[in-house]
């Protein structure tokens, strides 16, 4: 198989990488650039451990073909704070939603695609935006509650970054 | 006991920072230069005769590294408990999944290619997948030298069975059945192995048993176990599921004959297929009790499917035979258990090891039972609950017990009394109890307990040393907390160092719900051992004796005078002079009270605290289409004392979720003896909508053999799950339901049944 030249922007970070065409964007993130906090769960994008953010909107990196997002910005679970932790990585971190944390990364990148849209989504639309994320230690009750909880406070700090 | 500064606060995870900002390096995450990619070839059939192998297109192809196969390993039988056991398929496949060769290979797409190169030639034999059918005159044998596939067979007897069924004002009598279930750990079984120089082979691996592995995997290498480190990293779940595992040694065989470290990662299919899932359990019961309620008599029998190998099975349902009888005053009980070959991936243990199975069926029953009473069931279960400081039939010492007081608090939150006066068509409301252990003495028969090491550096910095395993419970922090408290240092002064088999003390692992409480007492042990010898250090420099000095929040004081006081850390810096460089290191360990059962009447005291509990469903079931919705839960749990309030909540509603999961939706399917929904587009667990809010209650009657009055909570917060939703859905429908799990289409088959009872 020839490699394909392919420029993608990750965390805000140019890379010029040559891979073969068959390749998937989870597999480029976790051995090409090393960022390994996106998790490989189940391969055929039903656990959402792989979720990215691309153009801001959540897909599953383990069904996307590196090939097809050339060009594209991608966020990862390395680059949704920056140097600081993001709001809801704290409220994670607080409210006891992180356990084992493999579904963790994905369940953030889901949850910072909705607070994105929806500054204060109502408990069924974080239950709707999170269905796809399977989680096997926390019975989802935290995850929803830390979600919720820092709604408002994502808003502000992001007003402020402005 | 005196205030505690650090025990029984909510922190957050000591590792959830890196959980939460993806810095956290996962087994799966783990790389080592040369490295290479392993792939397993595994049977396409149920049972087969192996006639050839043919690796050598895989051995040709550019950049493959290593072909094994049985012919490459040392042809040693092992197991951890019955020796049926080879690294490979020797001769024969006995399930869809059995390993038969694997590859190492520079890239996982050469490695897929190469599994593809390799040719096997089969004579498929006939298989037999339920243990009933395996249990049948005639069957396929899945061992030859196992007549029956009978793998092991446990009897337990106590008090005058037949007099007091005969002497009963009631008996119930029913089949019950619960099936296979698949633990689901979001990140799948994986390993990196690599050998030194001198043959030591390192074992990174996400697994339960570390120490106890190791002496499984040093028979089946034909290596000294001191040739062999497990080292455990942070991991994705377990759940029971990661203990034993070809996976490992297939690894460590790649490694050897490539001379590379090799990473091996199951697909999800693969872990569906090979992995361990729960054993799928037959029941017989009666149960007896007078016309006033009171329990009289209980006798099953239970058939489990082991599948092609023992793992630890066995054990299981020997657990689902009698340990729930310490649930109630019992008086007599008889069980009789056989485990049963059969051609399906080995079932081991998942979470209530074989306690739950035995729980959904005794807490049906105790309904059934309440019904012929007119008795309300929580009243059924209070009259009849273990209370503290009873010993139980098999001569279990119940220190503390809060069963009472779970079911009457989980009664007063779920607003029971009048829920089940005030009957809306189609909604039921459903209870469960459950018991269970801190630790299980007949598990691991050398001994029993917990040990630790607290090291103490220059700068105050305390590591923790043990031999459990944080599979993302939280048990790690639960330790944290343990030592903190004891030391009177602040969380953040500690660090947990991960499980090291060179260098952690020989801990037997997290299971039966006992890390808290072995592992606890432990470090707890460690904690004491450590602070004293700090203590000699501060008392000199405050000139005082050790018995009037104090250490709280990082600080050494005189008790008398708070004022005068030294940091914790300018101590450790003064001790490690004194001592010319050598840390402070704590050591110390906790043997249990408890005693190995007779081998004859199985009676004797298994753990050092019992925990309970009592949980109550809400349904909602549409009378169209038999679909059912939890729609609320409250779960009582008697935890002795919360280390960590928030990670017990926690560890109670992933339990609940879980056994909602097995309730309604889980099953592993076979067809043709292959299971035929290995992936999560097929086998669905719970999502966020399944599960409904659950409010959580701590009952904490600070259990005299626990660190600082814990006991666990891992298992319990699962056991009385099933029973619940179901004894729910009887309240709902009038079905009851005897096989797990309850979907739509039997649900809505079952109540037309009861429709055309009604009407016959």
């Amino acid at each position: 198989m020839n490699h394909m030249p392919i420029r993608l922007v990750v965390n805000g970070e140019d890379y010029h990488l040559s891979i073969k065409p068959n390749r998937v964007l989870l597999d480029v993130l976790r051995e090409d650039l090393e960022l390994t906090g996106t998790k490989e769960g189940c391969g055929l994008g039903k656990c959402g451990a792989c979720t990215v953010l691309l153009n801001g909107r959540p897909v599953h990196a383990c069904l996307t073909l590196a090939l097809q997002v050339d060009g594209c910005e991608i966020t990862t679970i390395e680059g949704i704070g920056g140097k600081e932790m993001h709001p809801l990585q704290e409220s994670f971190i607080e409210k006891g939603a992180i356990q084992c944390g493999f579904c963790t990364p994905g369940m953030i990148n889901t949850a910072k695609a909705l607070l994105d849209q929806n500054a204060n989504p109502s408990e069924q639309e974080i239950k709707q935006a999170i269905a796809g994320n399977l989680c096997r230690c926390t019975g989802y009750n935290k995850i929803v509650d830390a979600i919720q909880s820092c709604s408002c406070k994502s808003v502000k700090k992001e007003g402020e970054h402005k | 006991m005196s205030q505690l500064d650090v025990v029984g606060k909510s922190f957050p995870q000591i590792a959830a920072q890196g959980k939460a900002n993806g810095k956290t390096k996962f087994v799966t995450d783990l790389v080592l230069p040369r490295m290479l990619y392993g792939r397993v070839l595994r049977s396409p059939y149920a049972h087969a005769r192996i006639r050839s192998i043919d690796t050598r297109r895989a051995t040709a192809l550019a950049g493959v590294k290593a072909v094994v196969t049985y012919e490459d390993t040392p042809k040693i039988k092992f197991g951890p408990r019955s020796e049926d056991w080879t690294i490979f398929a020797a001769d024969k496949v006995r399930f869809y999944g059995d390993e038969v060769a694997a590859v190492a290979a520079v890239d996982k797409d050469t490695a897929e290619e190469a599994l593809e190169l390799i040719q096997v030639e089969y004579e498929e034999l006939p298989h037999v997948i339920s243990p009933l059918d395996a249990m049948k005159p005639g069957a396929p044998l899945v061992h030859e030298d196992k007549p029956g596939n009978i793998a092991a067979e446990f009897k337990i007897e106590a008090g005058k069975i037949d007099q007091a069924l005969d002497e009963s004002y009631v008996v119930y009598e029913d089949n019950f059945y619960t099936n296979q279930v698949y633990q689901a750990y979001m990140e799948p079984m994986a390993t990196l192995a690599d050998v030194d120089l001198s043959g030591r082979i390192t074992i990174w691996t996400g697994t339960q048993i570390p120490n106890m592995m190791r002496m499984t995997y040093a028979k089946a290498l034909g290596m000294s176990p001191d040739n062999i480190r497990i080292v455990v990293p942070e991991y994705g779940g377990a759940f029971g599921g990661k203990m034993e595992n070809n996976i490992h040694l297939v690894a460590a065989v790649l490694a050897q004959k490539s001379g590379q470290p090799v990473k091996l990662v199951n697909t999800r299919h693969d872990d569906f297929i090979s992995g361990n899932p729960r054993v799928p359990m037959h029941f017989d019961i009666k149960l007896g009790a007078t016309r006033d309620g009171i329990l009289t008599a209980k006798d099953v029998k239970v058939v489990g499917a082991a599948g092609a190998r023992l793992v630890y099975s066995q054990v299981i349902v020997a657990t689902a035979c009698y340990r729930v009888d310490s649930l109630y005053r019992f008086k007599n009980v008889r069980a009789k258990g056989y485990t049963v070959y059969t051609n399906t991936v080995p079932t081991a243990c998942f979470r209530g090891f074989g306690n739950s199975q035995s729980t959904f069926v005794l807490e049906s029953a105790m309904d059934e039972l309440a019904v012929r009473l007119k008795i309300d069931p929580a009243e059924l279960r209070i009259k009849n609950g273990i209370g503290p400081n009873e010993t139980s039939v098999h001569g279990w010492k119940i220190a503390s017990s809060g069963l009472r007081e779970c079911v009457i608090k989980a009664s007063e939150a779920a607003n029971w009394n009048q829920k089940m006066k005030n009957k809306t068509p189609y909604k039921g409301i459903g209870l469960s109890c459950c018991n269970h252990v801190s630790g299980n003495r007949p598990f691991a028969r050398e001994f029993d307990g917990g040990s630790g090491i607290v090291r103490i550096g220059k700068d105050g910095r305390v590591s923790v040393f043990h031999g459990e395993s944080d599979m993302g419970q939280g048990q790690n922090t639960a330790f944290a907390q343990i030592v903190a408290e004891r030391l009177g240092v602040t969380m953040d002064m500690v660090n947990v160092a991960q499980v090291d088999t060179d260098i952690s003390p020989f801990g037997l692992g997290s299971f039966a719900t006992r890390g808290t409480l072995m592992g606890g007492n432990g470090v707890l042990a460690a904690a004491k051992n450590a602070y004293d010898q700090m203590a000699e250090v501060a008392a000199e420099l405050l000139k005082a004796s050790t018995d009037n000095i104090q250490c709280r929040k990082g600080v050494f004081f005189i008790k008398d005078s708070p004022e005068t006081r030294i940091s914790f850390r300018e101590v450790a810096s003064q001790a490690t002079i004194k001592y010319h460089g050598a840390p402070i290191v704590g050591t110390g360990f906790y043997q249990p009270p408890t005693e190995l059962p007779d081998p004859e009447t199985k009676k004797g005291n298994i753990s050092p605290a019992y925990p309970f509990g009592c949980q109550i469903a809400e349904v909602e079931v549409d009378p169209d289409t038999g679909q059912v919705s939890v729609t609320n839960f409250v779960a009582a749990h008697d935890v002795g004392r919360a280390i960590n309030p928030m990670a017990t909540e926690g560890q109670i509603q992933g339990g609940i979720a879980q056994g909602l999961g097995w309730t309604l939706m889980e099953n592993m399917a076979y067809q043709d003896g292959k299971v035929i929904n290995s992936d999560f587009v097929d086998y669905i667990v719970p999502s966020c909508f399944d599960v409904p809010d659950i409010k959580s209650i701590l009952v904490e009657p600070i259990e005299p053999n626990g660190p600082y009055g814990a006991k666990g909570i891992g298992e319990p917060a699962l056991n009385p799950t099933m029973a619940a939703i179901t004894n729910a859905i009887y309240n709902a429908t009038g079905v009851r339901i005897k096989e797990l799990p309850v979907n739509p289409q039997k649900l809505l088959a079952e109540m037309k049944k009861r429709d055309k009872q009604l009407k016959g």
